[in-house]
């Protein structure tokens, strides 16, 4: 890796993800996005291909991907389609608790039909009340002889109506606040549960998204995931495995807008000449151009970090949130070098930045990966 | 039917091409080759053809210089092939077309091959010679831009089509022969994930350039050399016009057609 060149096999993947974000996604993003209309048919060719479930591990059917192949597959899906890559690579972060924490009769269990067949899966962590507090959630676990009884609320769950399989973060007692904290697997058809209807957002509309309500649900003993209480600490190390794949989502946005803007600058011409080739515009794109490139490295230098068997809390907190400003800056400048063509809806580049702008807040808001980074950096220095 | 399709590694479509600094050849530094165009037509043809004939094998054969040769075979082996043959060539390559049917001719002799198929021409020089150079060395017959493969489970022959400038004809071939494909009259598949994994750890059977060489004696060494690449040239005369309607457009664009084109009188 000190040399940033990939092995002919992470071209190989990378080469995949480019063809399939091409030919796949690519020409029905407008479409999807204009409808809200989630296009099963497209994750379903994204499974047949092996592009979802990239974390599973060989023994379970998955392609027991590392960190930093999953980027670079999710840098390619992204600029053919935001909301798509992030409805296809749910699957990764709901399925991780149980990669973690799970024993091997749970994981042989759960994670096998997700790589027989296509099904898909929710991380439910956050609640209406709370969303970066993930220690203050309110969902109760209450233990009733073998079975646990789930109520509570859950939203802005990814892939939430499509959903077979739910991970479920619920408190055995708020009095414990985060040691209280629970990890359930939670089939979707069992009785209490219910998903709630589609979400109206302002970006990510390929992908679906909606609350999920527990009222009453049974849940065997046998599918909480680790012992009581550990549930924070698997959400936390769930997190740490997949924020960084955002980093990479957010650089593939802004990819995508460089490419856009690039090539529309070199055809568009004002004041007898490309508006390529006026000082203005190419400060711009150089500006752009700096950033994809250290978002791109940052989150490489994460993946790495981590699949070296590092925690990289410091790191994919950086590449995260770096990589998803970034994405909004290098969209926004992509609008203004399409000056009012850009604001229409008609072009590429407005759907960008609203597909951006959900980097910086999902998988832990950028304000959290600046506490994050923070306290990290001060400990260095106590 | 044991089945051996002939691939080469081409630069991907996109590729920006540049001259040798002696001008005699393409720049293969920083080259992106891949598997292309006819070459997938002729592998998704032979996939399909083991699907419908159970008991048959498909093995692929490249000749070239590493790495771009045994990449395109991993992507063979990726889309399913079940063996591959990396025939080296001289470490620069070879570019003449009688070298490489003699190279391919030469290794065919260990890879069982009652049909064999190509593209029917390569994605990049387009010359369209060395299947039926192959077929020729071989004493095969051989056919070029077919269409509609099938093979005729009663008989094991097969039947397939040319679509020709005064009409279609149809064909029927007994085995051994060679096969130029058309290009993409079939959809080729794309390989899945777990499968580009896989190809990674497959072996790669390799006949040395040294052990080619040796075997071909005086026939190793090409009959043609290639003197110039150039790249065409730029194209320019692309005029803008400044207009503020769309019919002051279409006025400009006659008036240019008529006097500087000269395209109507």
């Amino acid at each position: 890796m000190p040399d940033f060149s990939l092995t002919p096999e992470q071209e190989s993947l990378r080469d995949l993800a480019r063809k399939f974000a091409r030919t796949e996604m690519a020409p029905h993003a407008a479409e999807c996005d204009k409808a809200g209309r989630f296009p099963e048919e497209i994750y379903r060719r994204g499974w047949e291909l092996g592009l979802m479930n990239l974390n599973v591990p060989t023994e379970y059917g998955g392609s027991g991907l590392s960190v930093m192949d999953q980027c670079l597959i999710v840098e390619e899906l992204a600029q053919g389609c935001g909301g798509m890559t992030t409805s296809i690579i749910a699957n990764c972060l709901a399925l991780e608790p149980i990669i973690l924490g799970g024993t091997a009769e749970q994981r042989a269990q759960w994670l096998t039909p997700f790589c027989a067949e296509y099904h898909l899966a929710s991380f439910c962590l956050t609640e209406p009340g709370g969303g970066s507090d993930a220690g203050a959630l309110k969902t109760r676990a209450r233990k009733e002889g073998d079975h646990y009884v789930l109520d509570g609320e859950k939203c802005f769950i990814t892939n939430a109506p499509h959903a077979s399989l739910y991970t479920v973060f619920a408190t055995i007692d708020p009095q414990l606040g985060h040691k209280g904290i629970t990890a359930f697997i939670v089939p979707r058809d069992t009785p209490g549960v219910a998903p709630g209807k589609d979400e109206d957002k302002m970006g990510h509309r390929a992908s679906s998204t909606s609350t999920v309500h527990f009222e009453g649900v049974r849940v065997p003993v046998a599918n909480r995931l680790g012992a009581e209480g550990e549930g924070f600490l698997m959400a936390m190390r769930t997190l740490d495995q997949t924020r960084t794949p955002i980093g990479a989502l957010a650089t593939g946005i802004g990819q995508a807008a460089l490419d856009h803007a690039a090539k529309y600058a070199l055809g568009r011409r004002s004041f007898g000449k490309p508006i390529a080739e006026h000082q203005a515009i190419q400060i711009k794109l150089a500006n752009m151009v700096q950033s994809i490139r250290a978002a791109r490295l940052l989150t490489w230098q994460a993946a790495v970090t981590i699949d070296r068997g590092e925690r990289g809390s410091l790191e994919s907190a950086i590449a995260k949130c770096y990589a998803s400003d970034a994405a909004m800056h290098v969209a926004d400048d992509a609008i203004q070098i399409f000056g009012g063509y850009g604001y229409m809806k008609e072009y590429p580049v407005e759907k960008l930045l609203r597909d951006a702008k959900l980097t910086q807040i999902y998988e832990g808001a950028n304000e959290i990966q600046r506490i994050v980074i923070s306290k990290e950096l001060l400990r260095a220095y106590a | 039917m044991e089945i051996a399709v002939l691939i080469k590694p081409v630069p991907e479509a996109e590729t920006r091409l540049r001259a040798r600094t002696d001008g005699t050849q393409l720049d293969a530094e920083g080259v992106k080759f891949v598997l292309a165009g006819y070459d997938e037509s002729a592998i998704e043809q032979a996939l399909l053809l083991r699907e419908a004939t159970p008991g048959s094998k498909v093995r692929a054969l490249a000749f070239g210089p590493a790495p771009r040769t045994e990449e395109v075979l991993r992507a063979a082996l990726a889309l399913g092939v079940d063996e591959v043959t990396w025939v080296e060539s001289p470490a620069e390559g070879a570019d003449d077309p009688g070298v490489v049917a003699r190279a391919l001719a030469f290794a065919l002799a260990r890879v069982p091959h009652e049909l064999l198929l190509g593209g029917k021409q390569a994605g990049d020089d387009e010359e369209g010679l060395v299947t039926a150079a192959i077929a020729e060395s071989l004493g095969i017959a051989d056919f070029g831009s077919v269409v509609n493969l099938r093979v005729d489970s009663a008989s094991g022959s097969l039947t397939f089509q040319r679509a020709t400038e005064e009409g279609v004809e149809s064909w029927t071939a007994p085995l051994p022969c060679a096969i130029a494909l058309q290009q993409a009259w079939n959809d080729p598949r794309t390989a899945k994930l777990p499968n580009i994994l896989k190809s990674r750890k497959m072996p790669i059977a390799k006949i040395p350039w040294a052990e080619v060489s040796a075997a071909l004696g005086e026939a190793a060494r090409p009959r043609s050399v290639a003197e110039r690449f150039e790249l065409p040239p730029a194209r320019t005369g692309a005029k803008m016009i400044e207009y503020k309607s769309p019919e002051e457009a279409a006025e400009t664009i006659v008036r240019l057609l008529r006097e500087e084109a000269k395209v109507f009188p």
